[in-house]
């Protein structure tokens, strides 16, 4: 008895529609050319007016406060102020680069290809998207600089008193709860391999404590938030009926993810001063010396 | 009866017969203005610079709105960013001792130079702006999907190179700018579990910003990392061929 092998479908390139199809030359190789030289003249006109900055030479004794890492990181840069340093500068990133690139292998329909927003709600769901994550990561932002705890009570009077502090922003959690004294001391198995163990000391019989206070608000929560608000987000967007299949679902993390970034690298950028501190860009300045005498700059 | 006589050719023919096809000009151009598609096609397909396209393309694909020339842009400020760098190698030294004296005369008295380092930076923000613009606009375009499904990882590999060389790139003017950026982005490099503080070390060449740190990052920044990118843009451009093109409805 014969038996069918059956092969997974792969899929091919498509077979070529020739009486659609214009020639390259000119049709392409002239749009190509125009927009070419449309950027090179812009670049060339902004080159003349702007000049590219150069500071003072280099110096390890004097520090510009605030430190900035290069425009593109400041998304980074930003999010470490809110959470584990391991976590915000390499893993999230990390993570995030596999997660993109593996896009195509979980969303391995072929319909809706090569057309703007083919599904049916996907306008709808990029635009909620983008603005939940707009919103959502200011919110979050200034949640953690306390300036909405500090606004409530400037502009409305509204003061939790000492009950409500630990809803300040997220550290206020590790310092104005009431931990009992063994949460920061939690004892538990060893799993530090020497090579996990970047100081030398310690070794793989030794006991580790967990500071479960600290954990929690430079780990925890941060991991939670953001693995559960896009999951939220495509949960309801599920329960409205607009995410249908993995395309929508996609969609809508995408969406959320390029406005977080944006919102992240804006903050990083025009928003963070002196110390790291929240303010108006217009109030932006650095200054430059030995910390306590710094000059203007 | 009268045949009617072949025009005579006037100056401007003259001229013209003169300049473009005379033995020169002809070894260079084989054949003139390719008038017919045959020819434009044949154009296409032997010219060393146009063969990375096809003959003849989809109607749909060579409209400005499907694509906005982002990633071509992209590539072309690559082009861009090679001319001007080579053009500032000339002048720059990277040496403590010289890098930041080099980077006052290519500003103050180098011809142009100014200019062609206003055009570097300017072009290399342009490119990592471009790049993920392209990365956008192939999401939304769902062109991805199968059978582009590596294509795409390629391209994530890229996005990271372009940041990787803009970064690179960052440290070489060894202004106070430039010293703490990297010193931030290596701080950040140093954060990751097990391997952090050795990545940073492998950056920096030491436990700071300094000397060894600066060479390194000009050797990646103007031969290591243009290397790697072409190598990727190679298999990214091959691969949009090989998977039929663009993406386009089904």
């Amino acid at each position: 008895m014969a038996t069918a092998v059956v092969a997974r479908p792969v899929a091919r390139p498509q077979a070529r529609a020739r009486d659609e199809e214009v020639l390259v030359w000119p049709d392409l190789v002239f749009v190509e050319f125009i927009s070419a030289l449309l950027f090179t003249v812009t670049l060339f006109i902004l080159s003349v007016l702007i000049n590219a900055p150069l500071l003072d030479q280099a110096n390890a004794d004097v520090t510009p406060n605030p430190s900035k890492a290069p425009w593109y990181l400041l998304n980074l840069q930003e999010l470490l102020l809110h959470m584990n340093a391991a976590m915000a500068g390499i893993i999230i990133p990390t993570v995030w680069l596999i997660i993109m690139g593996a896009f195509p292998y979980f969303d391995r329909d072929t319909d809706g290809q090569g057309a703007w927003f083919a599904t049916e709600n996907a306008v709808k769901i990029t635009i909620v998207s983008g603005i939940v994550g707009f919103v959502g990561t200011w919110l979050l932002i200034l949640w953690d600089s306390g300036k909405i705890a500090f606004f409530l009570n400037d502009w409305f009077g509204l003061s939790g008193g000492d009950s409500l502090r630990f809803l300040e922003n997220v550290r206020s959690m590790q310092s104005q709860l009431p931990w009992p004294e063994w949460a920061s001391e939690i004892t538990y198995l060893p799993f530090n391999l020497k090579i996990l163990d970047g100081t030398g000391s310690g070794g793989p019989t030794t006991f580790q404590h967990l500071d479960f206070p600290g954990w929690l608000v430079e780990q925890g929560i941060p991991i939670a938030v953001l693995l559960g608000l896009p999951c939220l987000l495509i949960y309801t967007l599920w329960r409205m009926g607009w995410v249908v299949n993995r395309r929508d679902a996609l969609l809508a993390l995408f969406s959320g993810f390029i406005a977080a970034y944006g919102v992240l690298t804006l903050v990083g950028t025009a928003f963070r001063g002196q110390g790291q501190e929240l303010v108006f860009p217009w109030e932006l300045k650095v200054s430059e010396g030995i910390p306590g005498q710094e000059a203007g700059h | 009866m009268a045949v009617e006589a072949p025009a005579k050719p006037t100056l401007a023919d003259k001229i013209y017969d003169k300049m473009f096809h005379n033995y020169v000009w002809k070894s260079i151009f084989r054949t003139g203005y390719p008038n017919t598609p045959r020819n434009q096609m044949l154009v296409v397909a032997t010219n060393v610079f146009l063969h990375l396209h096809p003959t003849r393309i989809h109607r749909t694909h060579v409209k400005i709105t499907h694509t906005y020339c982002l990633g071509g842009l992209s590539f072309f400020m690559f082009l861009g960013l090679t001319v001007t760098g080579i053009l500032l190698m000339f002048y720059y030294v990277p040496s403590v001792e010289r890098a930041y004296l080099d980077m006052q005369n290519i500003t103050t008295t180098v011809q142009f130079g100014q200019l062609m380092r206003n055009m570097h930076r300017w072009m290399a923000h342009a490119m990592v702006i471009l790049v993920f613009m392209h990365m956008m606009r192939v999401f939304y375009t769902g062109a991805y999907k199968p059978p582009r499904e590596f294509n795409w990882v390629v391209g994530v590999i890229l996005l990271v190179l372009t940041f990787l060389l803009s970064f690179t790139g960052y440290l070489l003017p060894w202004d106070q700018l430039a010293f703490w950026a990297i010193t931030v982005g290596t701080n950040i490099a140093g954060s990751a579990p097990v391997l952090g503080p050795k990545t940073r070390f492998w950056m920096l060449g030491g436990f700071e910003v300094g000397a060894d740190s600066l060479i390194r990052f000009y050797t990646l920044h103007v031969i290591g990392l243009p290397l790697l990118a072409a190598i990727f843009m190679a298999v990214h451009f091959w691969r949009i061929r090989r998977d039929g093109g663009l993406a386009r409805p089904l």
